[in-house]
């Protein structure tokens, strides 16, 4: 039979494979490209004297970011695994849980500058906390807040609805259900999330532009929650903007040691969470 | 009514032992999920250390009803349950109930095998452990005795501490039936608990369950009509929600008073 096909189908095979390809790897590429580029343009400052301790430089700054996402870290966990068990375990479907979930999808998108302007106002003047390690970690927190609540209602909901009733069938409550049950089966999919999220944190510069960060202390490590500190991303955008006496190679290398820190936690939730999956089988 | 019914069933040379009593007594059970009612008007009196199975196309309310009896329905958004439902004489959906203990007494066993993803051990020791149990002695003693019980013991008891996923389906069923041992139920609910299993598992379970009806009443729901009349002493034919007919295995299945029962049991529909 003579073939009635516009487009012979092995060519729209190739044609949509070859389209398919090009499209990953056009997303795919630049990142390695930027990458590469940094540190091609960074390389020359990325000398035993750039790491060396002052009032500014890269690690006191390295420090105060690490210091800065574990504390959000701290704070964001618990409180949004938390929500997430709300949400996913015991609230119905009624108008106040729509509310949370709608406010969840809208905090999600705000500027992460309008948070930065919010923690101005409630931590640093309001609690009169000042621009320091712990007002700029509550910033981060609420920003990655609605990230780690939707990820980690996510990993809630993916453990089988058939282990919990095997626990309520048993006598068990709802809570006893969640403790040994539920939360070590989504422990993967929450941890996963949370360091995801510190990823986020890890770079953001405007919610702590006013609210923990400074480009030169006197004092480059901080010692308390009370302590301002320097962070990467902001000693990257001064550098970049305001600093004359710093070079080129200088910024790069900044640039460069930034995007590793982040790419080096997202890999970390990468490899947990496929170390976790292991271990479980349903 | 139901009384009535075991004293025919005593008539019609249905061997039940001289000491049956009522355990679980259903009237006038209707339920709804929203809006859509499941169930209507049923009465049904469970008698004491038998198996009575619950028959019935699809859809049809069986599993329905089964929930309602160890209240599993009250973890289902909208589904709501009238009528009254009694254990030993005492109504289970009265404000007194604590549901924890009812579900003690009255244990589950799903369609799906659903082992918890640790250790075997660790699965029947799951509900002693909840329920305050804390000596490793005593818990090693439940593990034994629960699945011996459950006919899995000699097959298990080298790998007690291997994920419980790792072992075959019918053997994951056993061991389901073994946790809900652990806590010492009076009444074990079985919702179609073999419909995924081959023949040679159903096999096992089935004797199983005769096994355990000596100690423990058992409501079965099985699509499987030769099941039902190869396990059960009493049948009860659910069709659309309502409870068609109810009484001793045997006549239902050779000589049921409704034309409906007779239809389904003769594999006219369903």
């Amino acid at each position: 039979m003579k073939s009635r096909h516009l487009v012979h189908p092995r060519l729209a095979e190739k044609v949509a494979f070859g389209g398919l390809w090009t499209a990953a790897v056009v997303v795919i590429a630049p990142v390695f490209g930027i990458i590469a580029y940094m540190l091609y343009r960074g390389i020359g400052a990325l000398n035993p004297e750039m790491f060396q301790v002052g009032t500014k430089g890269l690690v006191p700054a390295i420090v105060g970011t690490t210091a800065l996402v574990l504390l959000t870290a701290l704070i964001a966990a618990p409180l949004g695994v938390a929500a997430a068990i709300y949400l996913s375990e015991y609230a119905g479907r009624g108008p106040l849980v729509r509310a949370i979930r709608l406010a969840l999808v809208n905090l999600a998108g705000v500027p992460s500058v309008v948070y930065g302007l919010f923690g101005l106002a409630l931590f640093v003047m309001l609690f009169q906390l000042g621009r320091c390690l712990l007002a700029g970690a509550c910033t981060l927190a609420l920003l990655v807040l609605p990230l780690v609540i939707s990820a980690s209602e996510e990993a809630l909901r993916q453990v089988p609805h058939s282990l919990r009733q095997a626990s309520w069938g048993i006598g068990a409550t709802r809570w006893q259900t969640i403790r040994r049950i539920v939360l070590p089966n989504a422990m993967p999919g929450i941890i996963t999330a949370l360091i995801l999220s510190i990823g986020r944190a890890a770079g953001e510069t405007a919610p702590i532009l006013f609210t923990a960060a400074f480009y030169s202390l006197s004092k480059p490590f901080p010692t308390s929650l009370k302590d301002p500190i320097l962070v990467l991303p902001y000693q990257l955008y001064v550098m970049a903007t305001e600093d004359p006496h710093a070079t080129e190679e200088q910024k790069w290398a900044t640039a460069f040691i930034l995007v590793v820190l982040v790419v080096a936690l997202n890999l970390a939730a990468i490899a947990i969470r496929a170390r976790l999956r292991r271990k479980q089988r349903w | 009514m139901v009384r009535q019914m075991i004293e025919v069933a005593m008539q019609e040379d249905v061997i039940i032992r001289p000491d049956t009593d009522i355990k679980m007594e259903a009237a006038g059970v209707d339920m709804w999920y929203g809006s859509f009612q499941a169930l209507t008007g049923v009465c049904i009196a469970v008698p004491a250390r038998q198996i009575t199975a619950l028959i019935g196309p699809s859809g049809c309310g069986k599993s329905s009803f089964l929930r309602c009896l160890n209240r599993m329905n009250d973890t289902i958004d909208g589904a709501r349950v009238e009528g009254s439902i009694t254990l030993d004489g005492c109504d289970i959906y009265s404000r007194e109930t604590d549901v924890v203990e009812l579900r003690k007494t009255v244990g589950m066993v799903f369609q799906q095998p659903n082992p918890f993803p640790m250790s075997i051990w660790d699965n029947v020791a799951y509900g002693p452990r909840l329920h305050g149990v804390r000596s490793r002695s005593e818990l090693n003693e439940i593990v034994e005795r629960s699945l011996t019980r459950a006919a899995l013991w000699d097959e298990v008891k080298d790998k007690l501490h291997q994920n419980a996923r790792g072992i075959s389906g019918g053997q994951q069923q056993r061991l389901c039936i073994a946790r809900t041992l652990a806590v010492e139920p009076e009444v074990i609910l079985m919702d179609e608990p073999c419909s995924a299993l081959d023949p040679a598992a159903t096999f096992r379970i089935e004797e199983l369950m005769l096994e355990l009806m000596e100690t423990y009443t058992i409501i079965i729901v099985t699509h499987n009509m030769y099941q039902a009349s190869r396990v059960s002493q009493f049948t009860g034919f659910f069709l659309l929600g309502e409870l068609i007919e109810f009484g001793p295995t045997a006549r239902i299945f050779e000589n049921p008073l409704d034309s409906r029962t007779d239809d389904y049991v003769r594999g006219r529909f369903g």
